[in-house]
């Protein structure tokens, strides 16, 4: 808790001058707030009571010209603290941003990517609010109130305690509300994303809800979950009209105390008429400080929460070590050894069980084996997603775990099964890995790769949009797009995990023929379920248990008839 | 199913359908509002007979009677507007529901053509955000909405009544009150939408960054990243900061011209009171009961913009509910009685939009027999199958089974008979064993178990932590497609159809995994009519006929051997079909 307001003080003292305006703007409108109703006290007792409208005009013109410096000072103040808060927000977002740029693939794995986008901006919306706006609103509210206490017991000691008796319900009535309402809304919150969830199921999977006839159990189940939407922004409900109500009705109870005790004292000339009027005025301008502490306190404890686990994140998730000496790596392609290499994820039971592979410089090893096998795994070591739980991982002779992150991965080039394209053009999607490509590497790589094939199609060639609000790829496209990228790098090392899975058999077949000789001169790591995608390979190695359990060429290996052949089947040799 | 009434409105007022029946509650509630806006009000008329019966004419007694009725009017508005924040909720959630699960019912009996126009993000969104942001306007906006336009004009027409020359003072403030508020809605509600654009650009880069973050850390290009979205958050930062500098100058307007109000009352009245006409306590109380008037224009303001975007969503919804369904059962229509399984197709041609895409195909097959459709992607293949399923209708020519056209038969009553395992199946959350049992909820553990055993799921499930009982994530993630296919087939065994449409996985399958699913294949279409589109050979091999489909049209048919020995399109297929399995190519 401590260490948290510390942090989250010293980036409110970034904002230092609009910090300091603020709390001055506050105090003036203190003093004006205050100063307006005790010029309107005395424009009653000494003008219009006695009847010498002459002597109201003075008092007219100062409550007018108070009133316009006021609105100069509150519209100060709020422009003030709104700015605080949202340059607070955004220092915050940067923070973590950059933080999860260097954050290791675990960590990834443990948060979805919802949890990880939603505390870089939903979750700093406490923190925004509490740290603009709350902090200056709760010092003015705490001077507004000993300001007002000052003022009523000047004018009458009595009075002010039975009137004041009541006020602090009101803090105490947000406060409670708050207190309650939020768990409530959480749930609210859960309960529609449940709507979501079965909401999307049934429009992602309605082709098989309608094969089969099954509308009706969707629409009971969606109903269902609908209904408890429904059941609980209720109970919300409920919670607000056993709270809020109050807010607007506890300050008739002060009115009430001034009408009746102060009325007695005007009866019993001890209090003006002009000074009855001051304590009702007096008593409704601080019905709101009240009921904004009780916010205040309650977004203080959010917007602490909420810091508390950034701060966990940007300070407490370990990343990758850098070498204490580094070594350098040096130029084209070098040769890959894995040394008795154990891995498991998380606590989860090993993938690898002592793997050793050799892979020669500017070689291409095909890694085969069942679902589940650790090909995948093996892939993610190369580049350092992962390190290894036990023995170690050699890139041309040098632990990798020796070699500065970056020039590592500056070497190993990465294509994934599932293809991540970003949304920019396709041209700036083949040159992320080397932006300063020329234009005719940009096309050999997209020839080799097939992209030039279907680049045609599409509406702006290689100047078109990818993504949500451009064009979506198909899978195959999308991944001949990443296995472009990837030929395009000038790293000596490519890692694929079955990059031609989703391209229909008769241009993979085309594909093959381009992609080898573009792969020569580098050393290639090809996780693969097809054997089609093996023919690239100078050699073809069989995992199981989390070892390699045969090596060897895919002809050698198909006749040996051992586990590459029944991982291929016997209509390898049918056609 | 339940069918809204096609009336053609688009805004809020179509909502009101929901309220047949609950007029009472309605009129009951807006008795309610104005009881709490007299309360609000009478509290401080109460307070001027207090002062001018009580306070001036030295009568304690009538000062206590006076506070006991006012503490008594608060407390009176106080439940009343409990009353109204709970009974709108109900009226408001009543609405949402209602909405909700009429838009969910119509959107399932739309036919596939509407899902494949659509994007599955923008359908979700209609039933999700937009009626979250009805929820919300009907829920949060509706008792601040209620309350307030209730309390202005009680709050108006109480300084009327306790003087109507001080009642003039509201006439000559309000019309530039009406206007800055007028003014501050448009202005906000243009820069709340530049903040919104702003920040889901935020979110977007955001959230690409996180689930790129292996291709961004791979391909060194987290400087690139930092600096685009340190754009990005500048930008919403600034857009942030104006937006907020606008907004902080609504709240000090409304004020100034409360105290410009309040000194016109010191003035007018001041000239009243001097003459006679109008009492001290009058002039008090005036003061007071314009601060009431402007205090709704504050809070209505918050509501606009919440009214606006439930408009918005509205229209939106609309547009889903106004989607007519282009399959249906024709009135009248008979039940699709037991299926033997003849099917036939009669010259049927078929067109998304104004693009024909299949050109008359003719094809019959015998009840329990295998129709087999190959060619390349995009020839029309799944269309067919698709039409078979009657997802779609024939632009021309005719589906029949057992000799009845498809149209004329009631469409739930044949798809009860029909099995569909799709190239790459959706499995819903929940176990495996709930997926398979989803075309009959009513099957026992003991039926499951038995499928999942003849299919040979029950070894995949092995590898997975609690077997049948494991819980599927998200659309079937952590499964390989060739496992999704085995579940989806033991879906399909369990339902025991008569007729089975079959779309063959491509990618990705290991060899136990296809060896599982050959033998899964044996077992299924064992005495059903199935119609499959392949893509292995050793699929083509169980057919009693091939269709080869090309551009929409057949362009060979005839058994395998028949088809081998010509030298035609299926040779070349044939060479494909191979290599998919994985032949050993030729070096």
């Amino acid at each position: 808790m401590l260490p948290t307001l510390r942090r989250l003080l010293s980036l409110w003292r970034e904002q230092g001058r609009w910090v300091a305006l603020g709390l001055v703007c506050a105090l003036a409108y203190t003093t004006l707030s205050l100063a307006i109703p005790a010029l309107i006290q005395r424009a009653i007792d000494r003008a219009i009571v006695p009847g010498h409208s002459s002597r109201l005009w003075p008092y007219v013109v100062a409550i007018l010209a108070l009133s316009l410096i006021r609105f100069g000072v509150n519209f100060t103040r709020r422009s003030a603290t709104a700015r605080i808060g949202v340059h607070i927000e955004a220092r915050m977002r940067e923070l973590l941003y950059d933080a999860y740029l260097s954050f290791p693939r675990a960590f990834f794995d443990r948060h979805s990517t919802g949890q990880v986008v939603s505390r870089a901006t939903n979750d700093l919306y406490p923190i925004r609010y509490f740290i603009g706006w709350g902090m200056v609103q709760g010092a003015q509210s705490a001077m507004m109130i000993v300001g007002a206490g000052i003022v009523l017991t000047l004018v009458n000691p009595r009075l002010a305690l039975y009137t004041g008796l009541s006020m602090p319900l009101i803090g105490l009535v947000a406060w409670l509300f708050a207190h309650r309402v939020m768990p409530i809304s959480r749930l609210v919150q859960t309960r529609k994303g449940d709507v979501t969830e079965a909401a999307d199921e049934a429009v992602v999977g309605i082709e098989m809800v309608q094969a089969f006839g099954r509308e009706d159990d969707v629409r009971e189940r969606f109903g269902d979950k609908a209904g408890e939407v429904r059941a609980v922004v209720l109970r919300q409900a409920g919670i607000e009209a056993r709270h809020l109500p109050g807010l607007y009705f506890l300050p008739g109870l002060s009115i009430a105390a001034v009408v009746f005790f102060g009325g007695r004292d005007v009866i019993a000339g001890q209090l003006s008429i002009g000074q009855f009027v001051l304590f009702n005025t007096i008593l409704l301008q601080l019905a709101w400080p009240l009921e904004s502490l009780g916010w205040i306190t309650n977004l203080a404890q959010r917007a602490l929460a909420s810091a508390g686990r950034s701060f966990a994140w940007i300070d407490g998730v370990d990343r990758l070590p850098e070498p204490a000496t580094p070594q350098s790596l040096a130029a084209g392609p070098q040769p890959i050894a894995f040394q008795g290499v154990h891995f498991a994820y998380g606590d989860e039971d090993e993938v690898l069980r002592g793997l050793d592979l050799d892979v020669r410089a500017g070689e291409i090893v095909a890694v085969c084996g069942a679902t589940g096998s650790g090909k995948t795994t093996v892939l993610n070591l190369l580049p350092r997603f992962y390190d290894p739980t036990a023995g170690r991982l050699l890139l041309g002779g040098i632990d990798a775990r020796d070699l500065p992150v970056a020039d590592l991965r500056a070497a190993v080039s990465v294509v994934t099964q599932k293809p991540v394209l970003f949304s920019v053009p396709l041209r700036d999607n083949l040159t992320i890995g080397r932006p300063g490509a020329t234009w005719d590497e940009v096309l050999a790589a997209s020839r080799a790769a097939g992209v030039d094939a279907f680049v045609d199609d599409l509406p702006d060639g290689y100047d078109t949009l990818i993504g949500e609000r451009g064009v979506n790829l198909s899978g195959g496209q999308r991944q001949r797009v990443a296995l472009a990228r990837a030929l395009l790098r000038e790293g000596g090392v490519i890692v694929m995990d079955d990059p031609l899975s989703a391209v229909d058999t008769t241009t993979e077949r085309s594909l093959l023929a381009t992609v080898r000789p573009a792969l020569a001169g580098r050393t290639v790591v090809i996780a693969t379920q097809r054997l089609s995608t093996v023919a690239l390979a100078d050699r073809a190695v069989v995992l199981r248990d989390g070892r390699v359990v045969e090596s060897g060429s895919p002809a050698t290996l198909i006749a040996a008839g051992g586990e590459f052949a029944a991982l291929f089947g016997d209509e390898t040799v049918a056609a | 199913m339940r069918r809204l009434p096609r009336r053609r409105r688009t805004g809020l007022s179509r909502l009101s359908i929901y309220l047949r029946g609950r007029w009472w509650a309605v009129a009951a509630l807006v008795a309610v509002a104005t009881g709490q806006a007299a309360a609000q009000t009478g509290g401080w008329l109460l307070v001027r007979a207090a002062i001018d019966n009580g306070i001036i004419k030295n009568d304690q007694h009538y000062l206590a009677v006076i506070v006991i009725i006012y503490l008594a009017v608060g407390g009176a508005g106080w439940v009343l507007s409990g009353i109204l924040i709970r009974g709108l909720a109900g009226i408001g959630q009543g609405i949402v529901l209602g909405l909700r699960r009429d838009l969910f019912d119509h959107l399932t009996s739309l036919s596939l053509r509407y899902f494949s126009e659509q994007r599955a993000g923008w359908i979700i969104a209609r039933l999700t955000s937009d009626v979250d942001a009805l929820s919300d306007a009907l829920s949060q906006g509706l008792p601040t909405l209620a309350a307030n336009v209730v309390l202005l004009p009680t709050a108006v027409a109480a300084v009327f009544l306790v003087d109507w020359r001080l009642g003039l003072i509201a006439f000559i403030i309000l019309p530039p009150a009406l206007v800055l508020t007028r003014w501050f809605q448009r202005q906000s509600s243009v820069a709340q939408l530049e903040v919104r654009n702003h920040i889901s650009a935020v979110t977007a880069q955001l959230a690409e960054s996180v689930s790129g973050m292996a291709i961004v850390q791979a391909f060194g290009r987290e400087r690139a990243f930092q600096a685009e979205f340190g754009e990005l958050n500048i930008a919403n930062r600034s857009a942030n900061v104006r937006t907020q500098t606008l907004l902080s100058v609504f709240f000090p307007s409304i004020e100034l011209l409360g105290m410009a109000s309040t000194a016109a009352v010191l003035v007018l009245g001041a000239h009243l009171y001097s003459d006679g006409s109008i009492t001290i306590g009058t002039l008090i109380t005036a003061v007071y009961l314009l601060q009431l008037v402007f205090q709704p224009l504050q809070e209505l303001s918050d509501v606009y913009g919440q009214m606006q975007s439930a408009a918005a969503a509205m229209i939106k919804v609309t547009s889903v509910l106004d989607a007519e369904p282009d399959i249906g059962d024709r009135p009248g229509a008979p039940p699709m009685p037991a299926i033997d399984g003849r099917l036939e197709l009669d010259g049927v041609r078929f067109s998304y939009g104004s693009n024909e895409v299949l050109h008359g195909i003719d094809a019959t097959v015998t009840a329990g027999g295998c129709l087999a459709l190959v060619g390349q992607s995009g020839g029309g293949k799944s269309t067919l199958a698709k039409l078979i399923a009657r997802f779609y209708d024939p632009s021309d020519g005719a589906v029949r089974v057992d000799g009845a056209d498809l149209r004329d038969v009631l469409l739930g009553s044949y798809r009860r008979q029909l099995g569909v395992v799709l190239q790459d199946p959706f499995l819903f959350s929940g176990t495996i064993a709930d997926n398979i049992r989803f075309a009959r909820p009513d099957a026992s553990d003991q039926q499951v178990r038995e499928t999942a055993a003849a299919i040979g799921v029950d070894r995949v499930a092995a590898r997975l932590h609690g077997g049948l009982d494991h819980v599927v994530r998200e659309g079937g993630a952590g499964l390989s497609a060739g496992e999704r296919q085995l579940i989806s087939i033991a879906r399909a065994l369990l339902a025991d159809p008569r007729i089975l449409i079959l779309d063959e996985a491509t990618s990705n399958i290991d060899r136990p995994t296809e060896v599982l699913i050959e033998r899964a294949l044996d077992r299924l279409l064992h005495g059903r009519t199935s119609v499959i589109i392949a893509h292995r050979l050793a699929t083509v091999r169980r057919a009693d006929e091939i269709l080869v489909v090309e551009r929409g049209v057949v362009v060979q048919r005839g058994s395998e051997r028949q088809l081998l020995s010509v030298d035609g399109p299926f040779r070349r297929l044939a060479h494909d079909l191979a290599g998919a399995t994985g032949a050993v190519p030729s070096p």
